[in-house]
């Protein structure tokens, strides 16, 4: 089973349109969402939650249509980490656990308050005087502590610094141990993503570049170092971005199996396929 | 649904501790008018509610938790029923006490409270749409207005109506008891149109 499957979704906004979006999520996996600032992370993200009706298309998690009414009940096994954490300011970490165990069936206050700890989350200091990482832990500690099959994550990392951010790529890593949970996560941190997931999708203005097996897109692309003359002389197809660098040089993103095996090439990072897939875009 | 009214009763009871202060003040003392005061005053509360939900964006966290969007709506109006109901009670007791200890306060009457809480279901029910249509900030200038033309729509038809006219006390247990049937009526009809209403605005909002 799948657990995300958007098929052909459009959604437009008048400035801004998602366009024909499809993109699956098999269950088990963990899926990175990349895109700059305005790219449509967000929009996909309450669309898949149904907190947005699209203009047409359709979409799915956990196998339920997400405009039918039985996606509510669905929700119980999805937990969401949002950019920030939308707790009104007034509320401490106590009172949200309680809200949180009136609204989720399967809600575990054990699990709860030992997220709390383990983020070293004040119990009774309210929201307002919470800095942004804490407040992203504690959506975080929310989201886990439901039992959830799948994660949605929205920017979560951000405002975290580097080791806490660790540990909780680390929890995410634990979370997709158990063969039915999964994982789609969106951020601009894309070695967070590199690190953590096997699939990246890659949202630009609105429209899917790709959906790939991290592996495989790794594979598939090469980053040829050398002069302008021997990037000429390569296949067009085979050059999926290209920048000008000192002294008459070029750095060019290729797909090498359309460039001679002899061609000697460094392996990409994730975030330098996606930068030089823009590049490639915005030439088209 | 009892998890959001839990959240809006977090939200506002820090607040509620002074107002329970100052509902006492308006209370004794005013008379009638601070009982019917307080009633409708107090149904107010899920607009602060909705206030403190804009400003943190919390529609936007409950659109991804298992609420459906009735829960969220009728949330509010179950909020305000339930402080209306509150402070309803509340002036009772304090008028219970008054009476058994014979203060020398000025009350109103258990009728004028239980009208009250008609009024503020009323109240709710033509407010709250406006609400959910035009989030709390421009709700509240045309609930505002809404309550403006209202008043003096009353007050210049009555000019209209009947110029001259005083209050006969002959006909006040009339009045009463017309009011005893009207005022839950209406507050049950315009309950049954607001609520379609409401869901109909928050589900245009999304």
């Amino acid at each position: 089973m799948n657990a995300i499957e958007l098929s052909h979704i459009h959604k437009s906004f008048g400035g801004f349109a998602i366009q024909d979006l499809s993109l699956t999520v098999p269950s088990g996996t963990i899926c990175g969402l990349v895109g700059e600032n305005g790219a449509g992370k967000s929009t996909t993200i309450r669309l898949l939650m149904g907190a947005l009706r699209p203009d047409s298309g359709a979409a799915a998690v956990l196998g339920t249509d997400v405009s039918s009414p039985a996606f509510t009940r669905v929700k119980e096994d999805v937990g969401v980490v949002l950019d920030e954490a939308y707790f009104p300011e007034t509320l401490n970490a106590l009172q949200a656990g309680k809200i949180m165990a009136g609204t989720y069936r399967q809600w575990e206050q054990s699990a709860y308050e030992d997220y709390l700890n383990r983020f070293d989350l004040p119990e009774k200091k309210p929201f307002k005087d919470f800095s942004r990482g804490m407040k992203m832990k504690l959506a975080i500690a929310a989201a886990l502590s439901h039992r959830p099959k799948l994660l949605v994550l929205d920017e979560a990392t951000s405002g975290l610094d580097p080791i806490v951010r660790d540990e909780v790529l680390e929890i995410f890593n634990e979370f997709t141990r158990e063969e039915d949970h999964s994982i789609l996560i969106s951020s601009h941190i894309v070695s967070d993503l590199e690190k953590l997931c096997d699939y990246i999708a890659f949202l630009h203005r609105g429209r899917l570049l790709f959906c790939e097996e991290k592996d495989r897109l790794l594979e598939e692309y090469g980053v040829f170092v050398g002069t302008a003359e021997q990037a000429e002389s390569l296949l067009p197809e085979a050059v999926a971005g290209r920048e000008a660098k000192d002294y008459g040089g070029v750095r060019a993103l290729v797909r090498r199996n359309l460039v001679p095996e002899t061609l000697a090439l460094e392996r990409p990072t994730v975030e330098e396929i996606i930068l030089f897939t823009v590049k490639g875009e915005e030439k088209r | 649904m009892k998890a959001l009214i839990q959240k809006d009763v977090y939200v506002l009871w820090k607040q509620m501790r002074i107002f329970l202060f100052v509902m006492l003040v308006i209370m004794v003392g005013n008379g009638t008018f601070g009982s019917v005061f307080v009633v409708i005053w107090c149904a107010m509360l899920p607009y602060t509610a909705l206030a403190y939900d804009e400003r943190c964006k919390w529609d936007q966290m409950a659109a991804m938790m298992p609420y459906a969007p009735r829960d969220i709506v009728l949330s509010k109006y179950v909020l305000g029923w339930l402080c209306a109901g509150g402070a309803g009670a509340f002036t009772l007791a304090v008028q219970a006490a008054i009476r058994a200890f014979h203060l020398p306060l000025e009350i109103g009457s258990p009728f004028a409270v239980l009208m009250s809480f008609c009024a503020s279901v009323c109240v709710l029910a033509i407010t709250l749409p406006l609400m959910f249509r035009f989030s709390v900030e421009r709700g509240r200038m045309v609930m505002f207005l809404a309550i403006f033309l209202v008043c003096g729509g009353a007050g210049a038809l009555a000019s209209l109506v009947a110029p001259d006219s005083k209050p006969v006390p002959g006909n006040l247990p009339a009045l009463l008891s017309m009011a005893a049937v009207l005022v839950p009526a209406a507050a049950a009809v315009l309950t049954a149109v607001s609520i379609p209403l409401s869901l109909r605005f928050y589900a245009a909002r999304q």
